[in-house]
């Protein structure tokens, strides 16, 4: 079995966040905002994107973007996950006392589309 | 005995950026004939009518600055030299003028036909060389990243040629939902390097189904965990920046970004999957770049099975409609397993497309409806072959290899 010896760069040449931003990120840039606007408000960020020339500051929008839009269905998910728990709690009432079988699906219904 | 068709349970595919075949692997014609690298009657014009040849003067870094265009207008010159006329020929002769468009300098649009020596890409050749190399594998569409890309996803790019959001159009689904959605359930995931670098699968994957998506960090957790999915596609660092663990150097190869981080981070995926044991028999990765980048080949694309879609003389920027007739520039791609004889070549053709044709096929069996394309496309794993056909399957070997190469990284 051979090992090949893989070099290294050069980290401080190497490395450069000053680097202007090129047509890929800048791609990828614009669909992250095309992304950002179907966010809800409290998960966009205040970003003007035109402002960006650098690598680095692309780097930084392209995270804010991402981890909000994980965040945001992260939040639709637990706020779906209530309403099933709350729709659940309906289900465990004794019988007779509350509405109606297809009431009780009626709010799991309406728990899943929040 | 098993073969390694039957042992195959993951496909990982890794899609690097912007380099052709001959920038990254033409010298190796020298060790192996049969490697369609280089050789010195090849040359393109510049702009004093001179021939300039392809040189092994390639640079990790600096030498490929302003970015070599690769917009559809671009690299239509570079394939067809600048021939305009109805029954043009394709003849790879535009490479130096298209270069010489972004510097109005002779000697710096010289430095597009630069080619690695074989000494400096040590994991690339080193790979290449022990596995399967594909002597044809080309871009989906002569154009840029964001479009090429999607014919991996989707088997199409839904008639678009450049680098704008993809909206998908049913029915033709992407490989993931395919494989998410079968009976028997199969599993997918995207790994992007961090959430700084994210991904460029924006507009659908990531903007609606977020939950496909990992960082590399979880790739090598789910790699030593044996966790990995049947089907998980790698995207590299595409940004220098600042992360928790330190400063992260681009490593997507993309020009002006450095090589040698690129060849680091092949290193790490392959030894991701070898240093399992029973992840490395029952994997096949395939390590490919998306586009050209503007850099010189000398393979003329190919004639394709038209898509279904055109994009307009004003998309493509040429005065001409394009009908996804014909490929792109000829890219980098490796087959890497166990099971592969050691210096296979493969002279058949493929395109980006043959990666979802290949997943649907190995994993599912018949499905529809895919694109024109995609249905079209040649299949790297071919799931009926017979198991010592070596021109069809190439996980050929009735033993598993015991002589694979291992990084130092």
């Amino acid at each position: 079995m051979t090992l090949i010896h893989v070099p290294k760069p050069n980290l401080q040449s190497a490395m450069n966040p000053d680097r202007p931003v090129s047509g890929l990120l800048k791609a990828q840039i614009q669909h992250l905002h095309d992304a950002e606007r179907n966010l809800p408000l409290r998960h966009q960020t205040d970003i003007y994107i035109n402002a960006i020339k650098t690598e680095g500051e692309a780097a930084e929008y392209i995270r804010q973007v991402t981890a909000a839009i994980h965040e945001a269905h992260e939040a639709a998910a637990a706020k779906r996950g209530r309403g099933i728990a709350i729709a659940a709690a309906a289900e465990e009432r004794p019988v007779g006392k509350g509405p109606s079988g297809g009431k009780k699906k009626g709010k799991v219904r309406r728990g899943r589309k929040t | 005995m098993p073969t390694g068709l039957d042992s195959l349970r993951h496909i990982v595919v890794l899609m690097m950026e912007n380099r052709s075949f001959d920038h990254m692997l033409g010298s190796l014609k020298a060790v192996d004939p049969r490697i369609d690298g280089v050789t010195d009657q090849l040359s393109n014009p510049d702009t004093t009518g001179a021939p300039v040849k392809p040189q092994p003067l390639a640079e990790f870094q600096g030498q490929l600055d302003p970015d070599p265009d690769h917009h559809f207008p671009a690299v239509d010159l570079q394939i067809f030299g600048g021939d305009k006329s109805p029954n043009r020929v394709a003849n790879m002769q535009g490479f130096v003028k298209s270069y010489f468009n972004q510097q109005r300098d002779v000697g710096h649009s010289q430095k597009i036909m630069y080619y690695f020596a074989q000494n400096q890409l040590p994991v690339l050749t080193t790979l290449a060389l022990e596995f399967a190399v594909f002597n044809r594998w080309f871009a989906s569409i002569p154009g840029p990243t964001i479009c090429n890309r999607a014919f991996a996803h989707y088997g199409t790019s839904f008639g678009r040629v450049d680098m704008n959001p993809i909206y998908v159009n049913e029915p033709f689904k992407n490989i993931y939902d395919r494989l998410i959605n079968a009976h028997p359930k199969h599993t997918a995931k995207l790994y992007y390097y961090d959430t700084t670098s994210s991904t460029m699968e924006v507009a659908n994957l990531l903007q609606n189904q977020p939950e496909l998506f990992g960082t590399y960090e979880q790739f090598l957790g789910d790699c030593s965990n044996g966790n990995l999915p049947d089907y998980a596609f790698i995207e590299p660092n595409y940004s220098d920046h600042d992360s928790d663990s330190g400063e992260e150097v681009a490593n997507d190869q993309h020009p002006d970004h450095n090589i040698q981080a690129g060849e680091l981070f092949i290193a790490s995926v392959y030894n991701a999957i070898k240093q399992n044991p029973n992840l490395w028999q029952s994997t096949a990765l395939l390590v490919v770049y998306d586009e050209h980048g503007g850099i010189y080949d000398h393979v003329v694309p190919p004639a394709c099975t038209p898509d279904q879609f055109t994009a307009s003389a004003n998309d493509t920027g040429t005065g001409q409609p394009f009908a996804f007739d014909r490929l792109g520039v000829r890219v980098p791609a490796i087959l890497i397993s166990p099971w592969i004889p050691k210096g296979t070549v493969v002279d058949r053709t493929f395109d980006h497309a043959s990666i979802p044709a290949t997943i649907t096929k190995f994993f599912l069996g018949d499905y529809s409806p895919r694109s024109p394309r995609e249905t079209s496309a040649d299949v790297f794993i071919e799931p009926n072959a017979q198991p010592a056909d070596a021109t069809r399957n190439l996980l050929s070997l009735a033993t598993m290899r015991t002589d694979c190469p291992d990084f130092d990284v």
